[in-house]
């Protein structure tokens, strides 16, 4: 696991160019706000669609809501790109943290729950009118994503809390959090 | 002017409960919480503005008064957590413009986002001066959001008796 961080820091940081652009006075600053206003447009239009999904405003197809999808789809692209500028710039403060390991775990399993969900019920969901409660396996995933997206935001947030001190390295996390936390 | 008071927020136990604590529900939780807030507000008040602009014409734009005790839930929830935040570091964010900023940004976007919620309620028909609105506001949360972000590197007076950085 180690030898593989090792090596994922060291392709991260040959991106030289980024993490230049990334050092002027105001670079880190913006990609952080654009990191927050993607959030916001990725978090608004998915729980939009997660509250009609559980059962919201049942009055309004859900097919119609599933047009806010491409919104959701434009802020994680926004913030797949900002969050690529901080790992290209300072990866060992990523590659080694256990809040940053927990939000891309919550962050592929966002992306399997997407996955099962167009596979199974989609098709049915979508032909669905006015009025219709979608079927409960629809529901689960609404709430489910909802739950997983705050996970993500959470551990993002707790990034800051969980970086490793200047070169420490830990076998695993219990080691890490007794030897390279620094709060 | 105000660093007496500044002093005595920040001698307060509660004050030093959220900066000191090594809880996870202390400073890292409150600001965790008021993140999750900004993005039921605006995440939930851009989805609208996006409807008002053309959007997913199939959802009716009242449909949204739905969702709003969601977002009245994200507001009250920023307020209280913002309040933590100011208790925990008051000099910080009250000598820096850029939170006044913050604040007048955030007061326009309700501003607008009570008169858009009343034009969909009176009328059907979106007019060119509602999507005006919800162009606006849309402009104005991202402003707001940012000036949020950078309160951390604009700030000149970290406590009464630090400066930041």
């Amino acid at each position: 696991m180690i030898a593989f961080q090792v090596q994922l820091e060291a392709w991260l940081r040959s991106f030289t160019s980024v993490a230049d652009f990334m050092q002027l006075r105001w670079s880190w600053p913006a990609a952080e706000s654009a990191h927050f206003i993607g959030l916001t447009l990725l978090f608004g239009s998915i729980a939009a669609w997660d509250l009609r999904l559980v059962g919201a405003v049942k009055q309004v197809p859900i097919s119609a809501f599933h047009k806010l999808v491409p919104f959701a789809v434009l802020g994680f692209a926004i913030n797949v790109t900002s969050g690529l500028t901080f790992l290209m710039t300072s990866p060992e403060q990523y590659v080694y943290n256990p809040a940053f390991h927990l939000k891309v775990l919550c962050l592929l399993l966002a992306g399997l729950n997407v996955m099962v969900f167009y596979l199974t019920s989609f098709r049915r969901i979508a032909q669905s009118g006015a009025g219709q409660q979608p079927p409960l396996l629809g529901r689960l995933s609404g709430a489910v994503s909802l739950a997983l997206w705050i996970t993500v935001i959470i551990c993002g947030r707790m990034i800051t809390f969980y970086r490793p001190a200047n070169n420490c390295r830990a076998a695993d996390v219990v080691s890490f959090l007794a030897d390279c936390v620094v709060r | 002017m105000f660093d007496p008071l500044f002093s005595w927020l920040e001698s307060s136990s509660w004050s030093a409960w959220i900066v000191g604590s090594p809880s996870l529900f202390a400073f890292p939780g409150i600001l965790a919480a008021h993140t999750i807030g900004l993005g039921l507000l605006v995440g939930l008040s851009a989805a609208f503005d996006l409807r008002l602009l053309g959007v997913a014409p199939g959802i009716p734009p009242r449909a949204f008064a739905r969702f709003l005790p969601v977002m009245w839930f994200g507001l009250w929830l920023n307020v209280v957590t913002g309040l933590a935040l100011l208790l925990a570091y008051p000099t910080k964010a009250l000598t820096n413009p850029v939170f006044y900023l913050k604040l007048s940004l955030i007061a326009g976007g309700l501003l607008i986002l009570r008169a858009t919620l009343r034009r969909v309620r009176e009328s059907l028909a979106i007019s060119g001066t509602t999507k005006l609105l919800a162009a606006v506001s849309l402009i104005v949360w991202a402003a707001a959001i940012a000036s949020g972000r950078l309160l951390a590197y604009t700030c000149t007076r970290l406590t009464v008796d630090f400066p930041c950085e």
